[in-house]
C-alpha cells in the first residue's frame, strides 16, 4: 500500500514538474458549463476499450482490468478535481472496423471526455484520422501503436508498456552491450510489429558496430526449420526473438534440437508466461543461455511489482483465481490509466480536451510500475521506452544490470 | 405472387424515407454503422451474382475487395486522381484480375473452384501485406480524403449520402440485370450445366462473365469504403470476410437480391450488437449460426415466403 | 550458398517436411472422409481437433491420467461429440449436395461456437502442450536431425492412415461408408442405412482429428485458434485431389516439404503464402488435384 502512494504520489510530484507549463494558461473558474462533452460538477467521463473477445483477448482483458482499478482508486481517493471518473467500457475485438465503431460509439452516442484504449496497434491506427480530426486526446491501453505515434500528432499517445522501436532497439543494445555480439541473428515477425522492431534493430546495430541477420515470419508458422537452419548458417553470435509466445517456443526448441548454443534473447511479446513456456519446450537444458527482455521495473513476482498484484487480487478475486491470472500484461495498463488522471489533474478544475492534450504532451512522470520513467514529448508520443533483462535458467529469473533506455529519437 | 405489388412499392418508400432521414435522426456512431452495413450490401449482392445465382463457388471476394479500397487509395493519394475515377479504376482492376482468374477457373466445379479461389484469396492477401512499395505493406495505408465535385467528405454524414446512392443504385441495377438475358443465363448455368448448353448459353462465357460482374461489385465496395474510412490494414482483408459476407447472403437467402441486402442487415446488426455481451459473443454467433441453418434453411427470404404463402392460401 | 550447405539444406528440408506434411496429411483425412461421404467439407474441422486437444489436454495434465487412459478417453470423447453434431443439427439439415452451403455454415457454427467455449475455460490464451509420447531425444539420420517425436509422429499416422485406408477398402461398413458417397440412393436400396453411416462416418472423423491433436498438440503448440493450421489439412487434400485418401497423404507431404524449402531457398517471408501457390499451380495444371478422379459432371 505504501508504495502505491508512493508510486502515485511521485507520480504527481513529476508530473508537476514537468508539465508547469499548465499553469501558464489561465484557469476559468466557472462551472456548470463546459465547453467539452463529457464532463459535469461532479463526473467525467472516460470511454475504455480493449478486445474483450476473440483470439486478443488475452492481451486485452487484464490490463482494462488494470486500468479500471486505477481509475477505482482515484474515485475512492475523492476523484479528480472533486469529479468521479466515469467509465464506458466497449469491445473493440483487435479489429480495424470494430475499433473504430468501438470510439465512435463513445463519442458520438456515449459523448465521453476522452478516450483509453487499444491493445492491438494496427486496429488503433485506425482510429488516427477520426480521433485528430475531431480532436479527442486519445492514450492508448498497452498497445505499442507505433504506426499512430510516428510522425506524431496532437492528440495520440500511447506505448504505456513500450514501443515496438524502442523494443527492438533495447535488445539489440542488450545484445551487443552486455553479451557482447557481434554478429546478431534476428528472427521478427513479417506484420508491422515486425517492421518497427527491426527498423530500431538496425539502426542500433549500426550504432553499436553489430551486423544483424534478420529472418521475418509468419507469427501462425507450424515449421520453423527454415529460418533456423539459415539462422545456424549465419552462425551468430547471439539470437534475438521478438516473436509472440508460441513460435518463439517452436524456435527455442528447434535451437535446441539443431544443437545451436549461442544466447537467446526473447523479447517481451513472447514472455507472457515463462513457466509454460519451459514446459512447452520440454527441457531445461534449452535455457542454459537464456534472457528475457520486460518493461516493468523488477521480475514480475519482485517487491516493486507487489502493489500492483495485491491491487488486481483485492479487486478481482474471482479473476484472480482464474489459472495464469494476473497475465504478465496485466500492470501495463496502469501507466496508461495514470498518463489520464495525471493529465487530468494537472488539466485544473475546469479541463477542455485541447488543454489536456496539451498537457500531454509535455507529460512525464514516475509509473511505479515500468522500467522507465512515462515520458512524452513535443515530437515524442510513446510513453515508456527502457526494458530491463532478465537471465532465466528454466526457473529462475536473475535481474541483470542496468536499465537500457531506447537511443533512437524520431526525425520528422 | 403473394404480396401485392403495390404493397411492395409502398413499404420500397418507406424504406427510403426511413433511410434518409437516418443521419439527421442518429449519431455519427450509427451512420458509420449504416456506411459499413451499405458497403456489406455490395459485397453481398456481388458474391450473390457469383454463388447464389451462377452457382460457382468463388471464394475470392475479399481480395477483390481489398483491390478496390487499395486501387482508390493509391489514385487519390499518389496521383492525385479525383475519387470517382479512382472508384471506377478499381472497380475495372478488380474486374480485369476477376475475368483472369474466372478465365483460368472456370473449368472447375464445386471444391475445387471454392477452394483454388479461396488460394487465390489468401494469396492477394500475402500480396497486400508484403508488396511494401505499393500498399505500404503490414503498416496499413492511410486513405486521404474523398471528395466529389468540389465536396469534401469529412465525416461519416458527408460520406452516407453517396454511399447510400451507390448502394442503392447498385441494387436497381442487378434488379434489372437479373431479370435480362444474362440473368437467365446466370440461373440456367447454376441449375444444370448440361440444360443450359442444350438451350443454347454459352455456359463458359457466362461464368466468366459472373466471375467478372462479382468482382466488379466487390472493387465498388472497395471503392465506397475508402469514401467514409481512413485506414485499410491487410488483417481486415483475410478469409474471414469472405466467409462473413458468404454467410450474409446465405442467412438472407441464397439466390435473391432482397435476400442479399437483408443477410448484410441481419448479420451487421447482430455482429454489432454482440460486442455488448463479449464474452459470450463467440459461442453465441456460432450457436445463430446453426439455428439459422436448422430452421430457416432458405434464409430469411424462404421463411417469409414460406409465410407469406401459406397466409396467402389460408385467406383464400 | 555453396553446395554443401545447400545438401544439408535439402536433407533437413525434406526430413522436417515430412513429418510436418504428416500432419497435415492427417488433417485431410480427416476432411476427405466427410467430403467423400457427404459432399460438404467440414468447416469445423479444425475446432473439433483444437477441441479434442483441449480435452486431452483436460485429462492428461489437470486430472493427471496416464496416457494408457487419456488416448481412448479422447478418441471417445471426439467420436461421440462429432456423431452428436451429426445427429442433431446435420440430420436436420439435410446432407444432399443442394444444401452444401448451408453445412458449410452449419459447421462454420461449430467452429465459433468451440472457439468460444474453450477461451470461456480461460486455459485457451497461452501456447500450451502437454508431454509428448516419444521424448524429445534426438536422431540424426544423414545430416539432418529429427526428434523421436519427429519420428513417432510419421510412423503413427503412417500407421492410422493406412488403418484407414484399408478399413475404408476392406470391411463391410467401410465399403458402405464408401457406397454412401458414391450414390446415396443406390446405397439405401441396397439396405445401408444412410443416417447411422454419415452419423458414424462424423464419428470417425472426430476420432481422427482426436488422434492428430494428440500427436500434433506438443509438437506445433495449442492456443484457441490453433484450429487455423487445418487451412493447410484443405490445401492438403486440395492438391491430392480431394477424394482421394493417398492422395491426400501426398498432398500433405507435399506441402510440408515445399514449406521449408520455400522458407531455406527463397525467403522464410514467402512460407505462409507457398502453399496457395501450390494449390493454384496443380488446379490450373490438374483441375482435378493430383490422384483424384474424373471430375464428375453431377445429375440433378
Amino acid at each position: 500500500m505504501k508504495t502505491m502512494f508512493r508510486a502515485a504520489l511521485t507520480g504527481l510530484v513529476l508530473a508537476g514538474a514537468a508539465g508547469f507549463a499548465a499553469q501558464a494558461f489561465p484557469i476559468k473558474a466557472g462551472q456548470g458549463s463546459y465547453s467539452d462533452p463529457g464532463i459535469t460538477d461532479d463526473t467525467i467521463k472516460i470511454g475504455l476499450f480493449a478486445p474483450l473477445s476473440g483470439a486478443a483477448l488475452a492481451y486485452g482483458e487484464d490490463p482494462l482490468n488494470a486500468a479500471r482499478m486505477w481509475y477505482d482508486m482515484i474515485n475512492g481517493m475523492g476523484g479528480i478535481w472533486g469529479r468521479k471518473v466515469e467509465l464506458v467500457i466497449e469491445d473493440d475485438r483487435c479489429n480495424a472496423n470494430d475499433l473504430v465503431a468501438a470510439v465512435k460509439k463513445l463519442v458520438e452516442q456515449d459523448k465521453v471526455f476522452m478516450l483509453n484504449g487499444g491493445s492491438c496497434s494496427a486496429a488503433a491506427v485506425a482510429a488516427q484520422e477520426y480521433v485528430t480530426r475531431a480532436k479527442i486526446p486519445y492514450m492508448m491501453l498497452n498497445a505499442s501503436g507505433d504506426g499512430a505515434l510516428y510522425p506524431p500528432t496532437d492528440y495520440i499517445f500511447g506505448a504505456a508498456s513500450i514501443s515496438q522501436r524502442a523494443a527492438g532497439g533495447t535488445t539489440v543494445d542488450f545484445a551487443s552491450r552486455h553479451l557482447k555480439g557481434k554478429k546478431i541473428g534476428y528472427i521478427n515477425h513479417d506484420d508491422a510489429y515486425g517492421a518497427w522492431n527491426l527498423e530500431t534493430a538496425q539502426f542500433t546495430a549500426k550504432e553499436s558496430g553489430a551486423t544483424l541477420s534478420v529472418e521475418s515470419i509468419n507469427p501462425n508458422i507450424t515449421d520453423v526449420t527454415a529460418p533456423m537452419l539459415k539462422i545456424r548458417a549465419a552462425n551468430p553470435d547471439v539470437l534475438i526473438l521478438t516473436t509472440y509466445a508460441r513460435p518463439a517456443t517452436l524456435i527455442v526448441k528447434k535451437a535446441h534440437e539443431l544443437g545451436m548454443k549461442m544466447p537467446i534473447v526473447l523479447a517481451v511479446t513472447g514472455t507472457a508466461n515463462l513457466k509454460q513456456l519451459v514446459e512447452n519446450v520440454g527441457t531445461k537444458d534449452a535455457f542454459k543461455n537464456f534472457y528475457v527482455q520486460d518493461v516493468i521495473n523488477d521480475t514480475p513476482t519482485g517487491p516493486k511489482q507487489k502493489w500492483v498484484i495485491d491491487m488486481y487480487k483485492k479487486r478481482y478475486p474471482e479473476m484472480a483465481a482464474k489459472p495464469d491470472h494476473p497475465t504478465p500484461y496485466m500492470p501495463y495498463g496502469i501507466p496508461s490509466a495514470q498518463t489520464v488522471t495525471n493529465a487530468l489533474l494537472l488539466a485544473g478544475p475546469n479541463p477542455t480536451r485541447e488543454g489536456v492534450a496539451r498537457i500531454m504532451r509535455s507529460l512525464t512522470f514516475e509509473s511505479g510500475v515500468m522500467a522507465g520513467l512515462i515520458s512524452y514529448g513535443e515530437t515524442d508520443r510513446a510513453g515508456q521506452e527502457s526494458s530491463i533483462f532478465l537471465k532465466f535458467d528454466g526457473d529462475k529469473q536473475d535481474l541483470q544490470p542496468g536499465t537500457y533506455v531506447s537511443r533512437w529519437v524520431y526525425k520528422p | 405472387m403473394p404480396i401485392s405489388m403495390p404493397a411492395k412499392l409502398s413499404a420500397a418508400a418507406a424504406a427510403l424515407i426511413a433511410l434518409i432521414v437516418l443521419p439527421q435522426l442518429t449519431s455519427g456512431y450509427v451512420v458509420y454503422l449504416a456506411n459499413l452495413m451499405l458497403v456489406y450490401i455490395i459485397l453481398a449482392i456481388g458474391l450473390n451474382i457469383l454463388i447464389g445465382e451462377t452457382g460457382q463457388f468463388g471464394l475470392a471476394h475479399v481480395a477483390f475487395y481489398g483491390i478496390g479500397i487499395y486501387t482508390t487509395a493509391i489514385l487519390t493519394s499518389r496521383y492525385g486522381v479525383p475519387f470517382p475515377v479512382a472508384v471506377i479504376a478499381g472497380m475495372l482492376l478488380a474486374g480485369a484480375i476477376g475475368f483472369l482468374l474466372g478465365a483460368v477457373s472456370f473449368r472447375m466445379r464445386d471444391i475445387y473452384l471454392a477452394l483454388s479461389t479461396f488460394a487465390f484469396g489468401e494469396a492477394m492477401q500475402w500480396v497486400f501485406k508484403s508488396w511494401d512499395a505499393v500498399t505500404n505493406g503490414p503498416n496499413g495505408m492511410r486513405i486521404p480524403q474523398a471528395s466529389l465535385f468540389g465536396f469534401r467528405i469529412t465525416n461519416d454524414h458527408d460520406a452516407y449520402y453517396v454511399v447510400l446512392a451507390v448502394a442503392i443504385v447498385t441494387v436497381l441495377v442487378t434488379i434489372l440485370l437479373m431479370q435480362s438475358r444474362l440473368g437467365r443465363a446466370f440461373r440456367a448455368v447454376r441449375e444444370s450445366e448440361p440444360a443450359a448448353l442444350a438451350l443454347g448459353v454459352n455456359v463458359r462465357r457466362t461464368k466468366v462473365i459472373a466471375f467478372t460482374l462479382s468482382a466488379v461489385y466487390a472493387g465498388l465496395a472497395g471503392g465506397i469504403f475508402a469514401s467514409f474510412s481512413s485506414f485499410i490494414h491487410p488483417d481486415s482483408l483475410g478469409f474471414t470476410t469472405t466467409i462473413l459476407v458468404l454467410t450474409m447472403i446465405v442467412v438472407g437467402g441464397l439466390g435473391s437480391i432482397a435476400g442479399a441486402v437483408m443477410g448484410a442487415l441481419i448479420l451487421g446488426l447482430i455482429q454489432e450488437l454482440l460486442r455488448q455481451a463479449p464474452s459470450y459473443q463467440e459461442i453465441i454467433y456460432g450457436v445463430i449460426l446453426i439455428l439459422f441453418m436448422m430452421y430457416a434453411p432458405k434464409g430469411v427470404i424462404g421463411a417469409l415466403k414460406a409465410r407469406f404463402s401459406r397466409s396467402g392460401s389460408a385467406a383464400k | 550458398m555453396d553446395w554443401q550447405l545447400i545438401w544439408l539444406f535439402l536433407q533437413q528440408g525434406v526430413a522436417s517436411g515430412l513429418v510436418t506434411g504428416s500432419i497435415y496429411a492427417l488433417l485431410a483425412v480427416a476432411i476427405v472422409i466427410i467430403f467423400k461421404t457427404t459432399d460438404a467439407p467440414n468447416f469445423a474441422a479444425g475446432e473439433l481437433f483444437m477441441a479434442a486437444a483441449y480435452v486431452a489436454l483436460y485429462l492428461l495434465v489437470f486430472l493427471a491420467l496416464p496416457f494408457i487412459a487419456v488416448v481412448p478417453l479422447s478418441l471417445g470423447v471426439a467420436f461421440i461429440a462429432a456423431a452428436l453434431f451429426y445427429r442433431i443439427v446435420l440430420q436436420k439439415i439435410g446432407s444432399s449436395a443442394a444444401v452444401t452451403v448451408n453445412v458449410v455454415i452449419a459447421t462454420l457454427g461449430l467452429s465459433f461456437v468451440l472457439k468460444g467455449a474453450v477461451r470461456k475455460t480461460g486455459v485457451g490464451d497461452v501456447p500450451r502442450s502437454f508431454p509428448s509420447i516419444f521424448g524429445n531425444d534426438t536422431i540424426t539420420i544423414g545430416q539432418a536431425v529429427l526428434t523421436l517425436q519427429d519420428i513417432g509422429i510419421l510412423a503413427l499416422a503412417v500407421v492410422s492412415m493406412t488403418i484407414f485406408f484399408l478399413f475404408f477398402n476392406f470391411t463391410r461398413t467401410g465399403r458402405a461408408m464408401r457406397a454412401v458417397g458414391m450414390n446415396p440412393k443406390a446405397a439405401v436400396l441396397v439396405g445401408i442405412n444412410l443416417r447411422r453411416t454419415r452419423m458414424l462416418i462424423w464419428g470417425l472423423s472426430g476420432l481422427l482429428s482426436s488422434l492428430a491433436a494428440l500427436l500434433i498438440a506438443p509438437k506445433i503448440l495449442m492456443t484457441a485458434d490453433m484450429g487455423s493450421v487445418v487451412i493447410l489439412g484443405f490445401a492438403a487434400a486440395i492438391i491430392g485431389g480431394f477424394t482421394s485418401l493417398p492422395g491426400a497423404v501426398l498432398g500433405g507431404l507435399i506441402i510440408g516439404i515445399a514449406e521449408n524449402l520455400v522458407g531455406l531457398f527463397i525467403s522464410s517471408r514467402a512460407i505462409s503464402v507457398a502453399p496457395f501457390v501450390a494449390i493454384m499451380l496443380v488446379l490450373v495444371l490438374r483441375p482435378q488435384g493430383l490422384l483424384g478422379g474424373k471430375v464428375a459432371v453431377k445429375k440433378v
